[in-house]
């Protein structure tokens, strides 16, 4: 089972497609990432998949349901948190939280006190004179506290301070049970993400470059140093999935996107014959860069699953 | 707070930097035949990473003989595995190929290695002591 699903999805304003084309699949019991620049199209994706926004073409199912078609049932297995969504700016922690709690058979009150607590928020102070970061704890509680199966979390950590973050993270995990809770993230913050997905999705200028389990993306991408052996010059023949090429004296670098051990360095040996070979693993940040930077690389068929 | 020292760094999976930091912890004597292990649920939310991959460690290392499980208990610390020698040995591969070659690289000999080698067993040895 999916917990997301579109196909075709697509969102036009006037003259600017937003989003084009999507096709994505969020499988139920994952924490699925979805990274990209500023514009890329990811809060409208979210606000279509949320019934906030109609698709201009497509169709996404959430929980198994046509989106246009989310009602209050689904809603209630649903938590979603972007810094957007407007509060009662009148009432305070308390009263906002007794306002939602009846909305919710599965409000779990003894969650509601421990979160309480534990995200330091005061409750008889009115919300709009709270802070960002409590504002965006305050959101996250109102929607931890009856445990949702899907919650969508729309740039979560954007202008918090490390503490709030952690607070904010913590309070996800608490409720995590496996198996069957799914978590949607959009994010700019690759090191955040980088712990708690094991599902990217990289999206740019309104299209999905990849989709791929984070496992399968940290194996097959490697910084690959080359010192050539004297005498050595650099070679014509590149195969297309050594990227982001850079040579400076006898030293060559690039980033291999199909590294397989031994394979590669094999392939170095034929290359670069006599030369000295390492191979690092990257961290997701470098490989977001070079995949945002060059050609998106379709993944190996076999990397698929 | 876990019980074993655990920093975790971008880049390599998660679960295998959380894998080794807990048998370099049983090696070390931070962690004990008997000791408790946390939970999936404490291990996720103490290194804030996804219950999926704390769930995948804690499998691993039973799978492994590293931990035992007991209902009611949960997860403790296994008696030192004896199996297979050599097997073991083969565990460390990857590892000292790697020191190997930065060894040549800095243009050591296998005796200056050995040595290196040496220093650092007596130094983890002398940690594990009560």
């Amino acid at each position: 089972m999916n917990a997301i699903e579109t196909t075709g999805l697509t969102c036009r304003f006037r003259q600017l497609e937003a989003v084009h084309s999507l096709d994505l699949t969020v499988p139920a019991g994952s924490v699925y990432a979805l990274l990209g620049p500023n514009g890329a199209g990811k809060s409208t994706t979210i606000k279509m998949l949320m019934n906030l926004l109609r698709p201009t073409a497509g169709t996404a199912r959430v929980l198994g349901v046509d989106s246009q078609k989310l009602g209050p049932t689904e809603f209630a297995r649903i938590g979603y948190v972007a810094e957007t969504i407007d509060l009662p700016e009148w009432m305070t922690v308390r009263q906002f939280l007794d306002y939602c709690r009846p909305f919710y058979k599965k409000w779990d009150v003894e969650l509601e006190k421990t979160l309480l607590k534990k995200f330091d928020l005061p409750p008889e102070r009115k919300i709009k004179h709270l802070s960002r970061g409590m504002r965006m704890k305050t959101l996250l509680l109102s929607v931890l506290a009856y445990r949702p199966d899907l919650l969508v979390l729309d740039e979560p950590f954007s202008g918090l301070d490390p503490v709030v973050r952690d607070d904010f993270i913590r309070g996800v995990l608490e409720v995590s049970s496996l198996g069957n809770w799914t978590v949607f993230v959009s994010s700019h913050d690759i090191e955040e993400v980088e712990r708690l997905a094991d599902w990217v999705g990289l999206i740019d200028q309104g299209t999905l470059k990849l989709a791929e389990k984070l496992d399968s993306l940290q194996q097959r991408f490697r910084r690959i140093e080359i010192t050539r052996a004297s005498g050595i010059s650099t070679p014509t023949r590149k195969p297309a999935h050594w990227q982001g090429w850079e040579e400076a004296g006898a030293l060559t670098r690039f980033v291999e996107t199909r590294y397989s051990s031994g394979e590669t360095e094999k392939l170095c040996a034929e290359i670069f014959p006599g030369a000295n070979v390492t191979a690092q693993p990257l961290p997701l940040r470098e490989i977001y860069l070079s995949l945002a930077r060059g050609d998106a690389v379709p993944e190996p068929a076999s990397s698929l699953r | 707070m876990l019980p074993f020292s655990i920093e975790i760094r971008p880049g390599l999976p998660i679960a295998e930097q959380v894998l080794f930091a807990v048998k370099k912890a049983v090696v070390t004597g931070q962690l004990r035949t008997g000791d408790k292990f946390p939970s999936v649920r404490i291990l996720s939310q103490e290194l804030k990473i996804n219950p999926n991959t704390a769930h995948k460690v804690v499998a691993q290392l039973v799978d492994e003989g590293v931990l035992v499980t007991t209902p009611a208990v949960g997860s403790v610390v296994a008696a030192l595995a004896l199996g297979d020698k050599r097997a073991r040995a083969e565990l460390l591969g990857p590892e000292l190929e790697r020191a190997i070659v930065e060894a040549k690289k800095l243009g050591l000999t296998a005796e200056d290695v050995q040595a290196a080698v040496a220093a650092h067993w007596r130094k983890l040895s002398d940690s594990s002591k009560p």
